[in-house]
């Protein structure tokens, strides 16, 4: 019933048949009885072989373990092709990006970890600064812009995110929808806009905005915004949901949510994204990061991942399947996505910031956003 | 009565005190982290351990914890009562239906109450047929409260109803013959004998309230668990010196509880003595209507919404519009990783805390008393500080890395350890229950000690034990940080693949999995925990 082989639409299926091999095999190991051999020549199901469609390659005994802050959902996929493709085992440990970077913190140089992917910058900028990370070969990092990549290497981006507005379709009406983020703190949106304060996102965005118009005027535009009674939410997906329903009118998210929610409860969430002028800092894009830990045993096998994930085949999955905009390999967006104009992340040097993210956890702690 | 139930206090044998102090150390491990590590690395800037920024939400937490755990012992109390000495309808029914809030994962099931009964939710149609057109919104003090409290009055619930279920009918009679009301009766007779597993209760619905983070997160309530997440990245010191603060806080709660509870009479078990059915008249009615409206607020409520969302989900794979991103193999092998792993976890947690049990309750030995305070003000630490200190302690132990390395053992251990104070308290009640002149009995006609154990001992204390297993069992079931961390690379959960689906929104598949989450739980619990409880 959940999986329609006919109809087969593509999602991410990823290779039924061998992963249910694999988890039969198993579970015989598990009773204590000798498995039998199982599968020989195979390819890849569902969205994974939109990646790779040839016959997978023999198992070789070497292996990448990655610590993912992506979901499974959104990456499984790309790693089941790379599996596929390589012969390579990949074993994942899943978590938030920020629990996981303080686990790799706690684990030091005896991580088993090669591969640490995160959904923003600044656990990555966190790692960085303890020394935990290596360097992405050069000529990986050059697979992406300057823009998408740290100066020193210890960081290279693989798909982009932007900062929106998403708002109620019923509450708001559209000459209500602001150009600017400076705008918000007009009273016309008093108790109207909902903003992610704690979440990793909003943070390393309003890292790169102080960056880029000064702390002050970053801590004024928050205090103004907590002034006109902005609401705290404690993430994306739950102002989504919230702006969905019509509990608020409108929020400042990544642009992504909105197609998840939407594609699960379909008209009857209420809800849209709004895309912030060219320029406005409010439309930042916010890159996810792949890193190579410097406990890694294999290197070399790390930066043949990164490279796979910004391959033109990955590249296109994040654009068509997670909607997510692509950065390397010469992609286009998908159609539905607005075209990008706005400031990127990458393009600041994140490492470079230092403390920017402790300061700016301390300036957001200060507004009073906190407190309701 | 009281006095003539006062235990000797005698010398707890040898192999018993040596278990006791191995238990405390093997639990001890979060605490040692958080103490070695706060001397390593300091406490940060000393201004800002005792700012506002940190007061302020020490204080938040306070104010909740002390209000949950008040709200949570009068209804888990008053409804361990109806469901055991009164004539309500459906009472089997009701049995197994309200443990079940302990299952949903907090991060999926304060969402799926603001689905339902936010502004805008699935309740509201209901409400406004009804005449109610505007909701309050769950938010902020008010709503964390809510919350919280629905989700954690089993912990009363649960040891209450198995301590009332075995109290023996004569003594209530009696109460009656003499001319007491029901009220009275309840008051004099049930409270003071069902005293022990209430104080054990409520300890645990205080140090829960202190370590939770994904409802008072999602209601926007800003606690000391937000500010230690918040200051985990930006300022590591900082966020190990409040843990070390809710440690400290935690202990001197379990210490302050035990010490009220010592003075408490111990509770009276007699097998074969029917409990007594109270009448409840015409009460019964509206009892009957304040059950239903708790299970209704705790189960049916985050229900309605996880179900609308898997229901939608499968619907539209079914037309093809859009499939799901888990496949039945995927379903299977985490619902059989969450079974089996729970349910060992469960009657490992048992066994672990019984010897801390015995040294508390009938030996009153101080190896006990602290093995105990350690046992439970673990309770109070965040998940997610149980699992890293877990990889710091094993990454750095050889011996147990290459004995144990990437095995579910380990995970079992640091459930355990998370989850074993949910069945010390109830153990030590259960203990504690056991007639000491059965043991005189069973001594006099030549029964060993292991055989005074199993034939003296478990059948009087099985259905609080089950009581105790069943807690830690629905919670393993939920957790997620240990789940996520400790576990061998590739090894799902439900609740690991919940929080996959729900983290980006892929609500279908959250749905559909915690709907299987919580049939699982109703399963379980009957078989392992209400059923047992009626054939004792």
């Amino acid at each position: 019933m959940l999986k329609n082989e006919t109809t087969a639409p593509p999602r991410q299926r990823a290779d039924v048949a061998a992963k249910r091999c694999r988890q039969l095999a198993a579970l015989v190991v598990a009773l204590g009885v000798a498995a039998a051999a199982c599968g020989s020549a195979r390819t890849l199901e569902g969205t994974a072989a939109e990646i790779y469609d040839g016959e997978c390659v023999a198992e070789s005994d070497r292996q990448l373990t990655v610590y993912s802050g992506r979901t499974e959902n959104l990456i499984q996929p790309v790693l089941d092709a790379f599996a596929c493709e390589t012969g390579i085992t990949v074993a994942v440990r899943w978590g938030a990006s920020t629990d996981l970077a303080l686990l790799l913190a706690e684990e030091g140089d005896r991580t088993p970890a090669d591969v640490f992917l995160s959904r923003s910058p600044g656990p990555v900028g966190f790692l960085a600064n303890q020394g935990l990370l290596a360097t992405v070969d050069g000529d990986v990092a050059n697979l992406v812009t300057a823009d998408h990549r740290s100066d020193t290497r210890t960081w290279v981006g693989f798909s982009g995110r932007q900062r929106v507005l998403v708002y109620n379709l019923d509450s708001v009406a559209d000459d209500e929808l602001p150009a600017s983020i400076f705008d918000l703190t007009d009273e016309r949106y008093r108790g109207r806009v909902a903003i992610p304060a704690t979440n990793g996102s909003f943070v390393d965005w309003f890292t790169v905005f102080r960056d880029q118009h000064g702390s002050d005027t970053a801590a004024q535009w928050l205090d103004d915004m907590v002034a006109n009674d902005a609401r705290y939410y404690p993430n994306n997906r739950s102002i989504v949901e919230a702006a969905g329903r019509g509990e608020i009118d409108m929020g400042l998210v990544n642009h992504y949510y909105q197609y998840q929610v939407a594609a699960a409860l379909g008209d009857d969430h209420r809800a849209a994204n709004w895309d912030f002028a060219g320029d406005d800092v409010g439309s930042m894009l916010i890159i996810t990061a792949a890193t190579v830990t410097s406990a890694s045993d294999d290197p070399g096998l790390s930066n043949q991942f990164i490279a796979y994930l910004l391959s033109q085949a990955a590249q296109q999955y994040f654009s068509n399947e997670t909607l997510e905009y692509p950065l390397a390999a010469g992609v286009a967006p998908a159609g539905v996505l607005p075209p990008l104009g706005g400031p990127e992340i990458g393009s600041i040097d994140f490492d470079a910031l230092g403390d920017g993210f402790a300061r700016s956890t301390e300036i957001i702690e200060a507004s009073g956003i906190l407190n309701e | 009565m009281i006095g003539a139930l006062r235990r000797r206090r005698s010398r707890a044998p040898a192999a018993l005190r040596i278990a006791g102090v191995v238990l405390a150390f093997a639990f001890a491990f979060p605490g040692v982290y958080l103490v070695y590590r706060a001397l390593r690395d300091g406490t940060g800037p000393e201004g800002l351990l005792w700012s506002a920024r940190t007061l302020g939400p020490l204080w938040r937490s306070l104010r909740l914890a002390v209000s949950v755990s008040a709200s949570a012992l009068v209804l888990g109390t008053g409804l361990a009562w109806l469901t055991m000495r009164t004539d309500l309808p459906l009472r089997k029914l009701w049995r197994v239906l309200l443990p079940l809030p302990l299952v949903y994962p907090t991060f999926v099931g304060a969402a799926a109450f603001i689905r339902t009964l936010n502004p805008g939710g699935l309740a509201n149609d209901l409400l406004s047929s009804i005449g109610i057109d505007s909701v309050p919104e769950l938010r902020g003090f008010w709503g964390a409260w809510f919350v919280l409290v629905m989700m954690t009055f089993p912990y009363v619930y649960l040891p209450v109803a198995a301590r009332l279920r075995h109290l023996p009918g004569s003594l209530e009679e009696s109460a009656r013959l003499l001319g007491d009301s029901a009220f009275a009766v309840f008051r004099r007779i049930c409270l003071p004998h069902a005293g022990t597993a209430i104080g054990a209760g409520t300890l645990l619905v205080f140090l829960y309230t202190l370590s939770d983070f994904g409802a008072v997160q999602l209601m926007r309530y800003d606690t000391l668990t937000r500010a230690i997440a918040t200051n985990y990245l930006a300022n590591p010191p900082v966020a190990l010196a409040l843990s070390l603060m809710l440690l400290v806080l935690a202990a001197i709660v379990v210490l302050a509880e035990r010490w009220f509870s010592r003075r408490l009479p111990d509770a009276m078990s007699a097998k074969g003595d029917r409990p007594l059915d109270y009448r409840l008249g015409r009460w019964r009615p509206y009892a009957t209507a304040a059950l239903a409206l708790t299970v209704f607020a705790s189960v049916i409520a985050p229900f309605i919404a996880l179900a609308d969302w898997a229901r939608r989900g499968l619907f539209r794979s079914l037309t093809g519009d859009r499939a799901l991103t888990v496949d039945y193999a995927a379903i299977a092998e985490s619902t059989f990783n969450t079974v089996w792993v729970s349910v060992v976890a469960a009657v490992v947690s048992v066994a672990a805390v019984l010897p801390i049990a015995l040294l508390v309750g009938r030996y009153r030995s101080r190896t006990g008393s602290l093995a105990h305070a350690v046992v439970i003000s673990t309770f109070a630490l965040p998940g997610l500080l149980i699992a890293l200190s877990m990889r710091f302690w094993t990454l750095r132990t050889d011996l147990v890395l290459d004995l144990l390395g990437d095995t579910a053992a380990l995970l079992i251990f640091a459930y355990i350890v998370r989850f074993g104070s949910l069945a010390m308290g109830i153990s030590v009640v259960a203990v504690r229950s056991v007639p000491e002149r059965l043991h005189d009995s069973a001594r006099l006609l030549g029964a060993g000690p292991l055989r005074r154990f199993l034939t003296v001992d478990m059948p009087v204390m099985g259905p609080a034990l089950g009581a105790g297993a069943g807690l830690v069992l629905l919670s393993v079931m939920k957790e997620l940080p240990i789940s996520l961390f400790v576990s061998p690379l590739g090894f799902s959960t439900l609740t690991t693949r919940i929080y996959g689906s729900f983290e980006d929104a892929f609500i279908a598949e959250a749905g559909l999995l915690s709907v299987i989450l919580v049939v699982l739980s109703f399963v379980l619990t009957w078989f392992l925990v209400v059923r047992r409880q009626e054939h004792a």
